[in-house]
Protein backbone atom coordinates (compact mmCIF):
# COMPACT_ATOMS: atom_id res chain seq x y z
CA UNK A 1 0.00 0.00 0.00
CA UNK A 2 1.51 3.23 -1.10
CA UNK A 3 1.99 6.18 1.35
CA UNK A 4 -1.11 7.96 -0.63
CA UNK A 5 -3.59 4.95 -0.35
CA UNK A 6 -2.44 5.24 3.26
CA UNK A 7 -3.39 8.95 3.82
CA UNK A 8 -6.55 8.53 1.76
CA UNK A 9 -7.68 5.56 4.30
CA UNK A 10 -6.45 7.75 7.44
CA UNK A 11 -8.53 10.68 6.32
CA UNK A 12 -11.67 8.50 5.61
CA UNK A 13 -11.32 6.80 8.84
CA UNK A 14 -11.22 10.33 10.41
CA UNK A 15 -13.61 11.02 8.74
CA UNK A 16 -16.31 8.30 9.56
CA UNK A 17 -14.75 8.49 13.29
CA UNK A 18 -16.42 12.74 13.38
CA UNK A 19 -19.52 11.18 11.64
CA UNK A 20 -20.26 8.80 14.70
CA UNK A 21 -18.91 10.62 17.32
CA UNK A 22 -20.42 14.05 16.67
CA UNK A 23 -23.56 13.55 18.56
CA UNK A 24 -21.72 12.54 21.42
CA UNK A 25 -19.80 16.02 21.25
CA UNK A 26 -20.99 19.31 21.68
CA UNK A 27 -24.82 18.16 19.48
CA UNK A 28 -27.15 18.22 22.23
CA UNK A 29 -28.28 21.77 24.07
CA UNK A 30 -26.65 22.49 27.48
CA UNK A 31 -27.71 24.81 30.30
CA UNK A 32 -25.86 27.15 31.22
CA UNK A 33 -24.37 25.25 34.10
CA UNK A 34 -23.79 22.64 31.34
CA UNK A 35 -26.15 20.10 31.79
CA UNK A 36 -27.68 18.34 29.42
CA UNK A 37 -30.77 20.43 28.91
CA UNK A 38 -33.63 18.53 28.85
CA UNK A 39 -36.01 21.55 28.16
CA UNK A 40 -38.84 21.04 26.12
CA UNK A 41 -42.14 19.17 25.00
CA UNK A 42 -41.77 15.30 24.35
CA UNK A 43 -43.75 12.13 23.98
CA UNK A 44 -42.88 8.75 23.31
CA UNK A 45 -44.69 7.41 20.16
CA UNK A 46 -45.25 3.20 20.52
CA UNK A 47 -48.12 1.03 22.41
CA UNK A 48 -46.01 0.30 25.74
CA UNK A 49 -49.46 1.29 27.33
CA UNK A 50 -51.31 -0.91 25.76
CA UNK A 51 -48.46 -3.71 26.66
CA UNK A 52 -45.20 -3.53 28.01
CA UNK A 53 -44.32 -6.65 26.65
CA UNK A 54 -44.72 -7.98 22.84
CA UNK A 55 -48.56 -8.06 21.69
CA UNK A 56 -50.43 -8.19 18.37
CA UNK A 57 -53.10 -5.93 17.43
CA UNK A 58 -56.68 -6.76 18.80
CA UNK A 59 -59.28 -3.65 18.25
CA UNK A 60 -58.38 -0.23 18.63
CA UNK A 61 -54.87 -1.64 20.57
CA UNK A 62 -52.42 -1.74 17.26
CA UNK A 63 -49.76 -4.36 18.12
CA UNK A 64 -46.06 -3.40 19.05
CA UNK A 65 -42.71 -4.56 20.08
CA UNK A 66 -41.77 -4.99 23.83
CA UNK A 67 -39.99 -2.41 25.78
CA UNK A 68 -39.09 -4.59 28.65
CA UNK A 69 -35.33 -5.98 28.10
CA UNK A 70 -35.24 -9.35 27.11
CA UNK A 71 -39.52 -9.41 26.94
CA UNK A 72 -39.79 -10.84 30.57
CA UNK A 73 -41.07 -9.68 33.68
CA UNK A 74 -39.61 -11.69 36.39
CA UNK A 75 -42.43 -12.50 38.11
CA UNK A 76 -42.89 -14.67 41.62
CA UNK A 77 -45.51 -17.45 40.74
CA UNK A 78 -48.32 -16.00 42.70
CA UNK A 79 -47.62 -12.60 41.32
CA UNK A 80 -47.81 -13.88 37.56
CA UNK A 81 -51.29 -15.94 38.50
CA UNK A 82 -52.26 -11.95 39.40
CA UNK A 83 -51.01 -10.39 36.33
CA UNK A 84 -52.69 -12.95 34.35
CA UNK A 85 -56.04 -12.57 36.03
CA UNK A 86 -55.51 -8.72 35.62
CA UNK A 87 -54.79 -8.97 31.76
CA UNK A 88 -58.89 -10.85 31.24
CA UNK A 89 -60.53 -8.33 33.46
CA UNK A 90 -58.17 -5.62 32.31
CA UNK A 91 -61.24 -3.51 30.81
CA UNK A 92 -62.53 -3.52 33.87
CA UNK A 93 -59.67 -3.46 36.35
CA UNK A 94 -57.44 -0.90 35.03
CA UNK A 95 -57.16 1.82 36.70
CA UNK A 96 -56.46 4.07 33.68
CA UNK A 97 -60.10 3.19 32.61
CA UNK A 98 -61.23 4.37 36.50
CA UNK A 99 -59.25 7.92 35.39
CA UNK A 100 -57.00 7.18 38.45
CA UNK A 101 -53.35 9.23 38.16
CA UNK A 102 -51.29 6.31 36.61
CA UNK A 103 -48.01 6.32 38.38
CA UNK A 104 -44.60 6.48 37.51
CA UNK A 105 -43.01 4.97 34.64
CA UNK A 106 -46.49 4.83 32.94
CA UNK A 107 -47.35 8.74 32.92
CA UNK A 108 -44.27 8.54 30.98
CA UNK A 109 -45.68 6.43 27.97
CA UNK A 110 -49.21 6.88 28.73
CA UNK A 111 -49.57 8.27 24.34
CA UNK A 112 -49.77 11.98 25.48
CA UNK A 113 -47.05 15.22 25.35
CA UNK A 114 -45.64 16.69 28.60
CA UNK A 115 -43.19 19.21 29.24
CA UNK A 116 -39.81 19.45 31.22
CA UNK A 117 -38.90 22.44 32.46
CA UNK A 118 -35.22 22.23 34.03
CA UNK A 119 -33.47 24.73 36.77
CA UNK A 120 -30.28 23.63 38.61
CA UNK A 121 -32.23 22.74 41.84
CA UNK A 122 -35.96 21.57 40.12
CA UNK A 123 -36.66 19.75 36.99
CA UNK A 124 -40.52 20.07 36.44
CA UNK A 125 -42.86 17.82 34.01
CA UNK A 126 -46.35 18.81 33.39
CA UNK A 127 -48.26 16.13 32.06
CA UNK A 128 -51.33 16.91 29.26
CA UNK A 129 -53.00 13.27 30.72
CA UNK A 130 -54.83 15.17 33.53
CA UNK A 131 -52.71 17.79 34.69
CA UNK A 132 -50.78 15.17 36.30
CA UNK A 133 -47.42 17.03 37.39
CA UNK A 134 -44.29 16.40 39.21
CA UNK A 135 -41.37 17.99 40.98
CA UNK A 136 -37.95 16.50 40.63
CA UNK A 137 -36.13 18.52 43.23
CA UNK A 138 -31.92 18.02 42.02
CA UNK A 139 -30.67 19.88 44.99
CA UNK A 140 -29.88 16.97 47.02
CA UNK A 141 -33.01 17.32 48.93
CA UNK A 142 -33.62 13.45 50.08
CA UNK A 143 -36.80 11.66 50.10
CA UNK A 144 -39.34 12.38 52.84
CA UNK A 145 -39.98 9.62 55.10
CA UNK A 146 -42.30 7.07 54.52
CA UNK A 147 -44.75 4.86 54.62
CA UNK A 148 -46.26 7.51 52.45
CA UNK A 149 -49.05 6.51 49.65
CA UNK A 150 -48.82 8.77 46.57
CA UNK A 151 -50.12 7.98 43.47
CA UNK A 152 -47.24 9.39 41.66
CA UNK A 153 -44.71 8.57 44.59
CA UNK A 154 -41.74 10.69 45.59
CA UNK A 155 -38.94 11.52 43.12
CA UNK A 156 -35.67 12.83 43.35
CA UNK A 157 -32.91 13.42 41.01
CA UNK A 158 -29.60 13.72 40.50
CA UNK A 159 -27.01 14.61 37.20
CA UNK A 160 -25.01 11.23 36.78
CA UNK A 161 -22.56 12.14 34.04
CA UNK A 162 -24.70 13.74 31.25
CA UNK A 163 -28.32 11.64 32.39
CA UNK A 164 -30.85 12.82 34.85
CA UNK A 165 -31.06 9.85 37.21
CA UNK A 166 -34.73 9.94 38.94
CA UNK A 167 -34.99 8.09 42.29
CA UNK A 168 -38.91 7.48 42.99
CA UNK A 169 -40.43 5.52 46.07
CA UNK A 170 -43.79 6.26 48.35
CA UNK A 171 -46.15 4.78 45.71
CA UNK A 172 -48.98 3.39 46.52
CA UNK A 173 -49.87 -0.23 45.02
CA UNK A 174 -53.58 1.08 43.33
CA UNK A 175 -51.45 1.69 39.50
CA UNK A 176 -50.43 -0.51 36.82
CA UNK A 177 -47.66 -0.57 34.36
CA UNK A 178 -49.89 -0.41 31.09
CA UNK A 179 -53.46 -2.22 30.57
CA UNK A 180 -52.62 -5.44 29.69
CA UNK A 181 -52.26 -5.68 33.88
CA UNK A 182 -48.78 -5.78 34.87
CA UNK A 183 -48.59 -4.36 38.23
CA UNK A 184 -46.46 -3.65 41.34
CA UNK A 185 -46.90 -3.57 45.34
CA UNK A 186 -46.65 -0.04 47.61
CA UNK A 187 -42.70 -1.18 48.15
CA UNK A 188 -42.47 -0.65 43.87
CA UNK A 189 -38.74 1.08 43.85
CA UNK A 190 -38.19 3.04 40.19
CA UNK A 191 -34.94 4.42 38.94
CA UNK A 192 -35.54 6.60 35.11
CA UNK A 193 -32.43 7.93 33.53
CA UNK A 194 -32.81 10.46 30.82
CA UNK A 195 -30.31 10.85 28.30
CA UNK A 196 -30.04 12.81 25.43
CA UNK A 197 -29.37 10.81 22.34
CA UNK A 198 -29.20 14.45 20.52
CA UNK A 199 -31.21 17.45 20.53
CA UNK A 200 -34.31 16.00 19.84
CA UNK A 201 -34.75 12.34 20.80
CA UNK A 202 -34.39 11.21 24.87
CA UNK A 203 -33.00 7.66 25.73
CA UNK A 204 -35.61 6.54 28.56
CA UNK A 205 -34.23 3.91 30.71
CA UNK A 206 -36.29 2.60 33.77
CA UNK A 207 -35.48 -0.10 36.19
CA UNK A 208 -38.44 -1.36 38.04
CA UNK A 209 -37.51 -3.03 41.44
CA UNK A 210 -40.28 -4.72 43.80
CA UNK A 211 -39.27 -7.47 45.94
CA UNK A 212 -43.02 -8.52 46.86
CA UNK A 213 -44.04 -9.02 43.16
CA UNK A 214 -40.70 -9.90 41.30
CA UNK A 215 -37.86 -12.02 41.64
CA UNK A 216 -35.20 -9.14 40.83
CA UNK A 217 -35.38 -6.45 39.18
CA UNK A 218 -36.00 -5.42 35.80
CA UNK A 219 -35.47 -2.76 32.84
CA UNK A 220 -37.63 -0.57 30.25
CA UNK A 221 -35.78 1.04 27.49
CA UNK A 222 -37.75 3.68 24.77
CA UNK A 223 -37.01 7.11 22.83
CA UNK A 224 -39.04 9.90 23.44
CA UNK A 225 -39.31 12.38 21.06
CA UNK A 226 -39.43 16.28 21.17
CA UNK A 227 -41.89 17.59 19.80
CA UNK A 228 -40.69 20.43 17.29
CA UNK A 229 -43.99 21.62 15.49
CA UNK A 230 -44.59 25.52 15.49
CA UNK A 231 -46.39 26.76 18.67
CA UNK A 232 -47.05 23.16 19.57
CA UNK A 233 -48.67 23.37 23.15
CA UNK A 234 -50.27 21.28 26.15
CA UNK A 235 -53.72 21.16 25.88
CA UNK A 236 -55.87 19.20 28.55
CA UNK A 237 -57.13 15.36 29.02
CA UNK A 238 -59.23 15.50 31.60
CA UNK A 239 -60.60 12.10 32.06
CA UNK A 240 -64.03 11.45 33.10
CA UNK A 241 -65.75 8.32 34.54
CA UNK A 242 -69.20 9.79 33.52
CA UNK A 243 -70.30 11.24 30.59
CA UNK A 244 -69.36 14.95 29.73
CA UNK A 245 -71.82 16.16 27.76
CA UNK A 246 -74.75 14.23 29.99
CA UNK A 247 -73.22 16.09 33.10
CA UNK A 248 -72.41 19.88 31.22
CA UNK A 249 -73.50 20.19 28.15
CA UNK B 1 -15.79 76.79 24.78
CA UNK B 2 -17.68 75.53 21.82
CA UNK B 3 -19.48 72.63 21.50
CA UNK B 4 -20.76 70.28 18.54
CA UNK B 5 -24.24 70.15 19.77
CA UNK B 6 -24.42 66.53 17.86
CA UNK B 7 -21.41 65.16 19.74
CA UNK B 8 -23.20 66.41 22.88
CA UNK B 9 -26.27 64.53 22.30
CA UNK B 10 -24.77 60.95 21.15
CA UNK B 11 -21.92 61.54 23.99
CA UNK B 12 -25.45 61.75 26.37
CA UNK B 13 -27.18 59.15 25.17
CA UNK B 14 -24.47 56.94 25.07
CA UNK B 15 -23.90 57.96 28.89
CA UNK B 16 -27.79 57.54 29.84
CA UNK B 17 -27.73 53.85 28.03
CA UNK B 18 -24.73 52.70 29.74
CA UNK B 19 -26.25 54.26 32.92
CA UNK B 20 -29.65 52.23 32.31
CA UNK B 21 -27.53 49.41 31.82
CA UNK B 22 -25.49 49.86 34.42
CA UNK B 23 -28.41 50.41 36.77
CA UNK B 24 -30.43 47.06 35.64
CA UNK B 25 -27.29 45.12 36.22
CA UNK B 26 -27.01 46.57 39.56
CA UNK B 27 -31.05 45.83 40.14
CA UNK B 28 -30.46 42.64 38.99
CA UNK B 29 -27.43 41.91 41.57
CA UNK B 30 -28.72 43.67 44.21
CA UNK B 31 -29.33 40.64 46.33
CA UNK B 32 -31.39 43.21 48.79
CA UNK B 33 -33.77 45.21 46.89
CA UNK B 34 -36.87 43.99 46.00
CA UNK B 35 -37.64 42.75 43.33
CA UNK B 36 -34.70 40.31 42.20
CA UNK B 37 -35.15 39.34 38.60
CA UNK B 38 -34.59 35.76 37.17
CA UNK B 39 -32.27 35.11 34.47
CA UNK B 40 -34.69 36.48 31.91
CA UNK B 41 -35.24 39.73 33.39
CA UNK B 42 -38.98 38.34 35.26
CA UNK B 43 -39.42 40.31 38.49
CA UNK B 44 -38.68 37.11 41.28
CA UNK B 45 -42.16 36.51 42.95
CA UNK B 46 -41.55 32.83 42.92
CA UNK B 47 -42.89 30.56 45.80
CA UNK B 48 -46.41 29.45 47.64
CA UNK B 49 -49.19 32.09 47.76
CA UNK B 50 -52.89 32.32 49.14
CA UNK B 51 -55.91 34.49 49.21
CA UNK B 52 -55.83 37.10 52.06
CA UNK B 53 -59.45 35.86 52.78
CA UNK B 54 -60.22 32.03 52.21
CA UNK B 55 -63.30 31.07 50.57
CA UNK B 56 -65.48 30.27 47.62
CA UNK B 57 -68.94 30.02 49.19
CA UNK B 58 -69.94 32.91 47.53
CA UNK B 59 -68.19 36.28 45.84
CA UNK B 60 -69.90 38.87 48.16
CA UNK B 61 -69.00 38.02 51.34
CA UNK B 62 -66.26 34.59 50.61
CA UNK B 63 -66.01 33.72 54.48
CA UNK B 64 -69.49 32.92 54.37
CA UNK B 65 -70.98 29.77 53.63
CA UNK B 66 -72.55 28.49 49.82
CA UNK B 67 -74.64 31.14 48.56
CA UNK B 68 -73.69 33.31 51.68
CA UNK B 69 -75.87 31.52 54.06
CA UNK B 70 -75.24 32.43 57.41
CA UNK B 71 -75.35 30.48 60.89
CA UNK B 72 -77.76 27.80 61.02
CA UNK B 73 -78.90 28.72 57.14
CA UNK B 74 -76.71 26.09 55.31
CA UNK B 75 -78.01 22.77 55.26
CA UNK B 76 -75.80 20.18 57.29
CA UNK B 77 -73.72 22.91 58.71
CA UNK B 78 -76.38 24.26 61.49
CA UNK B 79 -73.28 24.83 64.18
CA UNK B 80 -70.69 26.96 62.11
CA UNK B 81 -70.03 30.14 63.38
CA UNK B 82 -70.98 33.46 61.86
CA UNK B 83 -68.41 34.39 59.81
CA UNK B 84 -66.86 38.14 59.61
CA UNK B 85 -68.20 40.22 57.04
CA UNK B 86 -65.23 40.31 54.21
CA UNK B 87 -65.29 42.26 50.97
CA UNK B 88 -67.02 41.22 48.05
CA UNK B 89 -64.55 39.61 45.24
CA UNK B 90 -66.80 41.58 42.64
CA UNK B 91 -64.89 44.70 43.30
CA UNK B 92 -66.02 47.57 40.61
CA UNK B 93 -69.99 47.13 40.38
CA UNK B 94 -72.15 49.25 42.82
CA UNK B 95 -73.67 46.69 44.73
CA UNK B 96 -71.17 44.47 44.65
CA UNK B 97 -73.10 41.99 42.38
CA UNK B 98 -72.15 40.13 38.98
CA UNK B 99 -73.86 42.16 36.18
CA UNK B 100 -76.50 39.00 34.98
CA UNK B 101 -78.51 39.92 32.38
CA UNK B 102 -81.75 38.71 33.15
CA UNK B 103 -81.34 34.80 32.01
CA UNK B 104 -78.27 34.52 33.54
CA UNK B 105 -79.13 35.78 36.98
CA UNK B 106 -82.28 33.25 36.83
CA UNK B 107 -80.10 30.26 36.06
CA UNK B 108 -77.61 31.29 39.06
CA UNK B 109 -80.54 31.56 41.01
CA UNK B 110 -81.35 28.30 39.59
CA UNK B 111 -78.24 26.25 40.51
CA UNK B 112 -77.71 27.85 43.55
CA UNK B 113 -81.59 26.66 44.98
CA UNK B 114 -80.31 23.12 43.75
CA UNK B 115 -76.84 22.94 45.11
CA UNK B 116 -77.55 20.96 48.22
CA UNK B 117 -79.73 18.27 46.97
CA UNK B 118 -78.73 17.70 43.65
CA UNK B 119 -81.47 15.99 41.82
CA UNK B 120 -79.79 16.42 37.99
CA UNK B 121 -76.37 16.02 37.02
CA UNK B 122 -75.53 19.36 35.59
CA UNK B 123 -76.58 20.52 39.56
CA UNK B 124 -72.85 19.16 40.39
CA UNK B 125 -70.55 21.88 41.13
CA UNK B 126 -67.80 20.51 38.72
CA UNK B 127 -65.14 21.42 42.04
CA UNK B 128 -67.37 18.33 43.73
CA UNK B 129 -66.15 15.76 41.17
CA UNK B 130 -62.77 17.34 41.48
CA UNK B 131 -62.68 18.76 37.72
CA UNK B 132 -60.65 21.87 37.09
CA UNK B 133 -62.08 25.02 38.71
CA UNK B 134 -61.21 27.65 35.49
CA UNK B 135 -58.21 29.88 35.93
CA UNK B 136 -59.58 32.41 38.30
CA UNK B 137 -61.85 30.15 41.00
CA UNK B 138 -58.88 28.00 40.92
CA UNK B 139 -56.57 30.93 42.70
CA UNK B 140 -59.29 30.51 45.57
CA UNK B 141 -58.63 27.25 46.48
CA UNK B 142 -55.77 26.23 48.32
CA UNK B 143 -52.16 27.38 47.80
CA UNK B 144 -50.92 28.06 44.18
CA UNK B 145 -47.07 27.43 43.70
CA UNK B 146 -46.02 30.21 41.48
CA UNK B 147 -42.82 28.93 39.86
CA UNK B 148 -40.71 30.95 36.68
CA UNK B 149 -38.83 29.75 34.02
CA UNK B 150 -37.23 31.51 31.30
CA UNK B 151 -40.12 32.33 29.24
CA UNK B 152 -42.82 30.77 30.85
CA UNK B 153 -45.15 30.92 34.48
CA UNK B 154 -46.36 28.22 36.08
CA UNK B 155 -48.81 28.14 38.48
CA UNK B 156 -49.24 24.92 40.21
CA UNK B 157 -52.65 24.82 42.44
CA UNK B 158 -52.49 22.43 45.22
CA UNK B 159 -56.31 21.73 44.81
CA UNK B 160 -56.70 18.84 42.77
CA UNK B 161 -53.31 19.03 41.01
CA UNK B 162 -53.93 21.01 38.70
CA UNK B 163 -51.52 23.42 36.11
CA UNK B 164 -51.94 26.56 34.40
CA UNK B 165 -48.88 27.28 32.10
CA UNK B 166 -48.32 30.81 30.56
CA UNK B 167 -46.05 31.35 27.86
CA UNK B 168 -44.43 34.99 27.81
CA UNK B 169 -43.04 34.56 24.42
CA UNK B 170 -46.07 36.84 22.87
CA UNK B 171 -47.42 33.37 20.77
CA UNK B 172 -50.53 33.48 19.19
CA UNK B 173 -53.28 31.56 21.06
CA UNK B 174 -54.54 27.91 20.35
CA UNK B 175 -57.49 28.11 17.89
CA UNK B 176 -61.09 29.20 19.21
CA UNK B 177 -62.68 25.64 18.89
CA UNK B 178 -60.50 24.75 21.91
CA UNK B 179 -62.37 25.28 24.80
CA UNK B 180 -60.28 24.23 28.27
CA UNK B 181 -61.13 23.83 31.38
CA UNK B 182 -58.22 26.45 32.55
CA UNK B 183 -58.49 28.55 29.74
CA UNK B 184 -55.47 29.56 27.81
CA UNK B 185 -52.63 31.91 28.99
CA UNK B 186 -50.39 34.54 27.56
CA UNK B 187 -48.88 36.85 29.50
CA UNK B 188 -46.43 39.42 29.90
CA UNK B 189 -45.17 41.69 32.36
CA UNK B 190 -45.60 44.90 32.88
CA UNK B 191 -42.98 46.77 35.74
CA UNK B 192 -43.96 44.19 38.89
CA UNK B 193 -47.65 43.43 37.59
CA UNK B 194 -47.90 40.09 35.19
CA UNK B 195 -50.94 40.74 32.51
CA UNK B 196 -52.55 37.31 32.14
CA UNK B 197 -55.13 37.05 28.77
CA UNK B 198 -57.16 34.10 29.31
CA UNK B 199 -59.06 32.73 26.37
CA UNK B 200 -60.32 29.52 25.44
CA UNK B 201 -62.11 28.72 28.33
CA UNK B 202 -64.93 26.08 28.46
CA UNK B 203 -66.50 27.88 31.30
CA UNK B 204 -68.14 24.70 32.79
CA UNK B 205 -66.27 25.23 36.30
CA UNK B 206 -68.29 27.99 37.93
CA UNK B 207 -66.76 30.86 39.40
CA UNK B 208 -68.16 30.11 43.20
CA UNK B 209 -70.01 27.53 45.23
CA UNK B 210 -73.35 29.63 44.35
CA UNK B 211 -73.50 29.06 40.41
CA UNK B 212 -71.93 31.76 39.54
CA UNK B 213 -70.97 31.19 35.77
CA UNK B 214 -69.65 32.76 32.87
CA UNK B 215 -70.15 31.04 28.91
CA UNK B 216 -67.14 30.05 26.76
CA UNK B 217 -67.15 33.23 25.46
CA UNK B 218 -65.37 34.22 28.18
CA UNK B 219 -63.02 36.35 27.34
CA UNK B 220 -60.48 37.37 30.69
CA UNK B 221 -57.80 39.72 31.55
CA UNK B 222 -55.83 39.03 34.79
CA UNK B 223 -53.42 41.52 36.02
CA UNK B 224 -51.11 39.66 38.91
CA UNK B 225 -49.63 43.24 40.87
CA UNK B 226 -47.26 42.25 42.98
CA UNK B 227 -46.64 45.11 46.04
CA UNK B 228 -43.50 43.60 47.50
CA UNK B 229 -42.14 40.51 48.71
CA UNK B 230 -45.24 39.27 50.46
CA UNK B 231 -48.06 40.89 49.22
CA UNK B 232 -50.20 40.74 45.71
CA UNK B 233 -53.11 42.42 44.68
CA UNK B 234 -55.09 40.49 41.84
CA UNK B 235 -57.76 41.24 39.33
CA UNK B 236 -59.90 39.76 36.38
CA UNK B 237 -61.29 41.45 34.24
CA UNK B 238 -64.49 39.17 33.01
CA UNK B 239 -65.69 40.13 29.44
CA UNK B 240 -68.46 38.21 28.17
CA UNK B 241 -71.36 39.82 26.35
CA UNK B 242 -73.86 37.04 25.99
CA UNK B 243 -74.14 36.62 29.95
CA UNK B 244 -73.72 40.09 31.58
CA UNK B 245 -75.05 43.45 31.09
CA UNK B 246 -71.52 44.80 31.17
CA UNK B 247 -68.10 43.65 31.81
CA UNK B 248 -67.00 43.43 36.03
CA UNK B 249 -64.20 42.63 37.65
CA UNK B 250 -63.16 39.57 40.13
CA UNK B 251 -61.00 40.80 42.70
CA UNK B 252 -58.84 39.55 46.09
CA UNK B 253 -55.36 40.15 47.84
CA UNK B 254 -53.10 37.73 48.13
CA UNK B 255 -50.62 37.02 50.05
CA UNK B 256 -47.85 34.67 50.49
CA UNK B 257 -48.08 31.60 52.20
CA UNK B 258 -46.40 31.77 55.30
CA UNK B 259 -46.03 28.13 56.67
CA UNK B 260 -43.25 28.66 59.45
CA UNK B 261 -45.49 29.84 61.85
CA UNK B 262 -47.34 26.15 62.36
CA UNK B 263 -44.12 24.42 61.57
CA UNK B 264 -41.89 23.87 64.41
CA UNK B 265 -38.66 23.81 61.77
CA UNK B 266 -39.75 27.36 61.11
CA UNK B 267 -38.11 26.30 57.87
CA UNK B 268 -40.06 27.56 54.63
CA UNK B 269 -37.50 27.52 52.43
CA UNK B 270 -37.58 23.60 52.11
CA UNK B 271 -41.31 23.31 52.16
CA UNK B 272 -42.60 21.27 49.15
CA UNK B 273 -46.30 21.15 47.81
CA UNK B 274 -47.16 17.01 48.02
CA UNK B 275 -49.40 15.46 45.94
CA UNK B 276 -53.37 16.03 46.27
CA UNK B 277 -55.21 13.97 44.76
CA UNK B 278 -58.78 14.41 44.30
CA UNK B 279 -60.35 12.00 42.13
CA UNK B 280 -58.86 9.53 42.98
CA UNK B 281 -61.17 7.18 45.30
CA UNK B 282 -63.93 9.69 44.77
CA UNK B 283 -67.34 8.13 45.29
CA UNK B 284 -69.01 7.46 41.96
CA UNK B 285 -70.75 10.26 40.97
CA UNK B 286 -73.75 9.18 40.15
CA UNK B 287 -73.99 8.65 44.09
CA UNK B 288 -74.32 12.11 44.73
CA UNK B 289 -77.48 12.47 42.77
CA UNK B 290 -80.08 13.35 45.35
CA UNK B 291 -82.45 11.19 42.85
CA UNK B 292 -80.39 8.20 42.20
CA UNK B 293 -81.71 5.81 44.82
CA UNK B 294 -85.45 6.62 43.51
CA UNK B 295 -84.56 5.90 40.12
CA UNK B 296 -83.05 1.98 41.10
Amino acid sequence: MNSRNLKAIKTALYASLFVVAAPMFGQIPRTADGKPDLSGIWQALNTANINLQDHLAQKGAPAGQSVVEGNEIPYQPWALAKKKDNYVNRAALDPENKCYLPGVPRITYIGLPFQIFQRPDLVTMLYEHAHANRFIYTNGAQHPKGPIDWWMGDSRGHWDGDTLVVDNVHFNDQTWFDHAGNFHSEDLHVVERYSLLDADHINYAVTIEDPKVFTRPWNINMVLYRHVEKNFQLLEYECYTFDLEQYYP
Amino acid sequence: MRFNSKLLVTALLCAGMIGSAIAAESAKNDKGAWPQHTPDGQPQVEGYWVTVVYGMGCLQNPRAGVGCLEEGEEPGRANRPKPPKAASRVVDTPDGEIPYQPWARTKQQYLLSNYFEPTRPEFLDPQQLCLPLGPVRQLTWHDVHILQYPGYVIFEHEGGHVFRLIPLDGRPHVGSDLKLWMGDSRGHWEGNTLVVEVTNNNSKGRLSRAGDFASDKLHVVERFEFLDANRMKYSAKFDDPSTYTRPWTFGFDMKRAIFAENNPTKDDAHYEQWEEACYEGLTPVDYSLRSDRDHK
